[in-house]
């Protein structure tokens, strides 16, 4: 009765603290603008290396390196290194105008020489995720003067440029590649970006300065000149817990990835919170189309119509997380179909028709549908807090839930990120199911993911082991095509066939979100992928 | 007087002072054979500690080769951010890189070579020796376990003089809290502690850093625990302690119940404390795994989750063999402080 009475008095402490705590926090600003300051940043990861092909190392990257191009709130493709750039009327030569006088933070020119350098060190493993976006299109890049560079395709590919805007891309002095080490290139990459690289300590933060000789900004940026403040300390803080915290307490400016269940309380508060849908792939389902169950159409539909993934991703996301339900790309694509993200909706009659139909007739006890004695058991492993984070958990059981009411039993297996990244769960024989994103900027993702793997020119990437030249048809199409109406018809057509088929189906689209204390102006998510942007950002008094 | 043997069991207490003259005399003639005791006992240490450091190194390469997958793949993979085979022409530069189409039996070869010289070979994602690696994170970690073993023992100490040897009821809470702050587990403790002092009544920063201010919530997250399971064992010898007769000579000299406790008893009963702190500093070591993920504290622990998930095998071994020489060292010097501390081994 006693200690009853202790632990009642400590919720109440710790709840009426946290609520002193919440309340206290929001300190209003007078707007004046202050020149210099620190930015304290909290990030959920710590990648190992400042540039590479991850799109935690892009975020990081996006600071200290620029682009040849920028995209800007309409998707609109605008210059940043690059002062115009046009493509041959067969589609197969780039030619790009470079701005004149900039230089990296070692002094060097940023001349076409090295940027054609940097497209050639991409290709031999510089950074192989803009290695799978040049690959199958990319021949070679060459300067032909100082400020001129051509860059030859073996297909022609119109939205080059947009792909071009992603922090993949970002352009490193080809003198620091070539004369310094592979430690110093991955801790310390250098650029000709807004901040550079100061200190890394490992496992605490990454410490930015300003780069004051700036002169390469976008032009989608909101000032020019060198960035407004300092400093960014830019820390790494797993846990989403702390980094609300730490926000609310005032020891970080700005956190990074928001919990959905955290978004109101902080809104309240006054804090400024953004939200980026990401282009690309969406947190999709796909089926395995080689072996086991789902190699029967019926049965992918019969899955997919036992679903009410809007209710799910609802309850779970807070009306934060956007339900998603086209497999293909995400509703922030270019190119996105509607009919397709309606192809299913919530239908268990029909769901347990298709499956009667499919021969699966027979019940065990515990009510999964058999036959031939065989129980309607598929696999769904999923990456646990690398691909998947809590939320995504979450919807994942939701999932496993409705599709038992019409006789699926679903394991759901977490894969560690040691396992998941050595390539388990990576053949038709381990899995019936495959979860995950791509982040992109155009529909051109399809072609990654869709690809036909053959013998010589394997496809991983294409989790629902399907190879159809019919639907390659229409990305190639789509990827080809000289104008956009043409591209996003060939591109919804790709959808249209991956829905009609249930290779895949869409369940939520993938957030990247911010939270910014009110003292803090113009942060803003940059457009290729939702990473925060400093550049701009001043503190008021 | 006569001094007893440890077998016999029986503790007299320590010696009252000899004469000057008798004193002299019998340091002259034992202290030459307690050095010997000592390079003996540091000889057979360091003999057994080679032994244990290569068991440790062995099981950890093993057991990472054992992680399902290939590493090759991981590699690429966290480099990339993606989770998928790859063709052998992606692999081969890295396969080529850190001699991973090598036989098993020659990459453990290579690897204990490596080890003999103190080449513990270069991270896989960061492209640094282990090395650098280890020693830049290396003394945030130590210096977490060192304060939270210093806290728990002034925490344990206070709780066991306190409330040791009372009352039927004072004992009880005092054994009842013993158990209850062993059983916490710190990932619960760390929140908890977190929430209260940091985010609620503001004394803590929420993100620790490498700061004085932010080491005493983790360590004291480590601590609680650990000072809850020295109590546990200190107790037991306390209270044995106070029922020998040393005490009740102490008491009938008419020395006050605070100053035999603190003067007699608690040297007595912290012999097994001294034994776990040994102990302490690994079992700390472990546990900054979890509380400097916490605390967002850079650290070998948040370096070797990183270095686990993404099968960084150089980092993985480096510090498990690293925390294994720290157990060796650790363990050799409590046996040394053991005998110097328990007035029985002193005299044999």
């Amino acid at each position: 009765m006693r200690l009853s009475r202790i632990s009642l008095a400590t919720v109440a402490l710790v709840s009426a603290l946290t609520l002193t705590a919440c309340a206290a926090t929001t300190a209003s600003s007078t707007g004046a603008a202050v020149d210099g300051g620190t930015i304290v940043y909290a990030h959920q990861q710590e990648p190992a290396c400042v540039f590479g092909g991850w799109i935690e190392q892009a975020y990081l990257s996006y600071q200290v390196l620029d682009n040849l191009v920028s995209l800007d709130a309409n998707h609109k493709v605008v210059p940043w290194l690059a002062t115009s750039w046009k493509s041959s009327t067969d589609g197969l030569t780039w030619t790009f105008t470079l701005k004149k006088g900039v230089k990296f933070t070692d002094g060097t020119p940023v001349d076409a020489a090295a940027v054609a350098y940097n497209f050639d060190y991409w290709l031999k493993g510089g950074n192989s995720t803009a290695a799978v976006w040049l690959g199958g299109y990319y021949q070679s890049a060459k300067a032909v003067s100082a400020t001129t560079l051509q860059v030859n395709l073996s297909k022609p590919y119109p939205r080059l440029v947009d792909n071009l805007t992603q922090g993949y891309f970002g352009i490193q002095s080809e003198h620091a590649l070539t004369t310094r080490t592979k430690d110093q290139n991955c801790a310390s990459p250098i650029g000709s970006g807004a901040f550079i690289v100061k200190k890394w300590n490992r496992g605490q933060d990454i410490v930015l300065t300003r780069n004051n000789k700036y002169t390469s900004w976008p032009a989608n940026a909101l000032h020019t000149g060198p960035a407004h403040v300092k400093v960014i300390d830019w820390k790494f803080v797993a846990d989403p817990t702390t980094r609300v915290a730490a926000l609310q307490a005032g020891q970080v400016n700005a956190i990074y990835d928001v919990p959905a269940v955290q978004w109101k309380t902080l809104k309240t508060s006054g804090f400024q919170l953004d939200r980026y849908v990401t282009p690309g792939r969406p947190q999709q389902i796909s089926f395995n189309t080689q072996l086991g169950p789902f190699t029967d159409e019926k049965l992918r539909q019969a899955f997919a119509y036992s679903l009410n993934r809007k209710q799910i991703v609802d309850t779970i996301g807070q009306g934060i997380i956007p339900s998603e339900g086209n497999g293909g790309v995400s509703q922030a694509t270019p190119g996105y179909s509607k009919k397709a993200a309606d192809w299913y909706s919530y239908n268990p009659s029909k769901a347990n028709a298709l499956l009667d139909a499919a021969g699966w007739t027979g019940r065990t006890s515990a009510g999964v549908r058999t036959k031939d004695g065989k129980p309607l058991t598929v696999i769904l492993p999923y990456g646990a807090g690398s691909i998947i984070n809590a939320d995504g958990a979450a919807i994942l059981q939701g999932v496993k839930e409705q599709a038992s009411k019409v006789g699926f039993d679903v394991t759901l297996i977490p894969v560690p990120q040691s396992e998941l990244f050595a390539g388990k769960y990576g053949t038709p024989q381990d899995h019936d199911i495959s979860v995950g994103y791509w982040t992109a900027v155009t529909a051109g993702i399809l072609y990654i993911n869709w690809r036909p793997s053959t013998a010589s020119n394997p496809n991983y990437s294409n989790s629902a082991y399907y190879n159809n030249p019919e639907l390659e048809g229409y990305i190639l199409g789509g990827n080809s095509a000289p104008t956009v109406a043409a591209q996003n018809a060939d591109y919804e057509k790709a959808q249209n066939y991956i829905a009609q088929h249930a290779l895949a189906i869409g369940v939520y689209d993938r957030l990247s979100t911010l939270a910014v204390s009110p003292k803090l102006k113009d942060v803003w998510q940059e457009h290729a992928q939702g990473g925060p942007t400093f550049y701009d950002a001043y503190f008021t008094k | 007087m006569t001094l007893t043997s440890p077998s016999s069991g029986i503790a007299t207490g320590p010696a009252p002072e000899p004469a000057p003259e008798a004193g002299g005399a019998q340091a002259a003639v034992r202290r030459p054979s307690r050095l010997r005791a000592v390079a003996f006992t540091i000889g057979r240490k360091l003999i057994a500690a080679i032994v244990v450091l290569w068991g440790a190194a062995t099981v950890a390469f093993f057991a990472q080769l054992a992680l399902p997958g290939d590493r090759a793949t991981v590699i690429l993979n966290i480099r990339d951010g993606q989770a998928q085979l790859r063709t052998p022409a992606e692999l081969a530069p890295i396969r080529a890189e850190y001699g991973l189409s090598h036989p098993v039996i020659v990459q453990y070869w290579d690897y204990l070579r490596g080890l003999l010289v103190g080449d513990f070979g270069v991270s896989y994602q960061q492209f640094r020796p282990v090395t650098a690696i280890i020693g830049e994170q290396l003394g945030a970690t130590v210096i977490l376990s060192l304060t939270a073993i210093f806290f728990a023992w002034i925490l344990m100490t206070v709780w066991v003089t306190l409330t040791a040897g009372r009352g039927p009821r004072v004992r009880g809470i005092g054994a009842l809290v013993d158990v209850v702050a062993a059983g916490l587990p710190a990932y619960w403790l760390g929140i908890i502690l977190l929430l209260v002092f940091a985010l609620g009544l503001r004394w803590f920063p929420v993100i620790g850093g490498t700061g004085v201010d932010g080491l005493i919530l983790p360590a004291l997250t480590l601590a609680i625990p650990l000072a809850g399971f020295m109590a546990q064992s200190t107790r037991t010898e306390f209270e044995r302690a106070l029922d020998q007769p040393f005490v009740i000579s102490a008491r009938m000299r008419g020395m006050g119940d605070w100053d035999v406790r603190i003067r007699h008893v608690l040297r007595h009963a912290t012999i097994p404390a001294v034994t776990l702190s040994g102990w302490a500093l690994g079992a700390t070591l472990s546990g900054a795994v979890v509380v400097e993920s916490i605390f967002s504290r850079p650290g070998i622990g948040s370096v070797l989750v990183a270095a686990v998930n993404s099968q960084d095998l150089p980092v993985v071994v480096g510090i498990v063999t690293l925390v294994a020489v720290f157990y060796v060292t650790v363990n050799l010097l409590v046996d040394i402080a053991y005998t110097l501390i328990d007035p029985r081994l002193k005299a044999s």
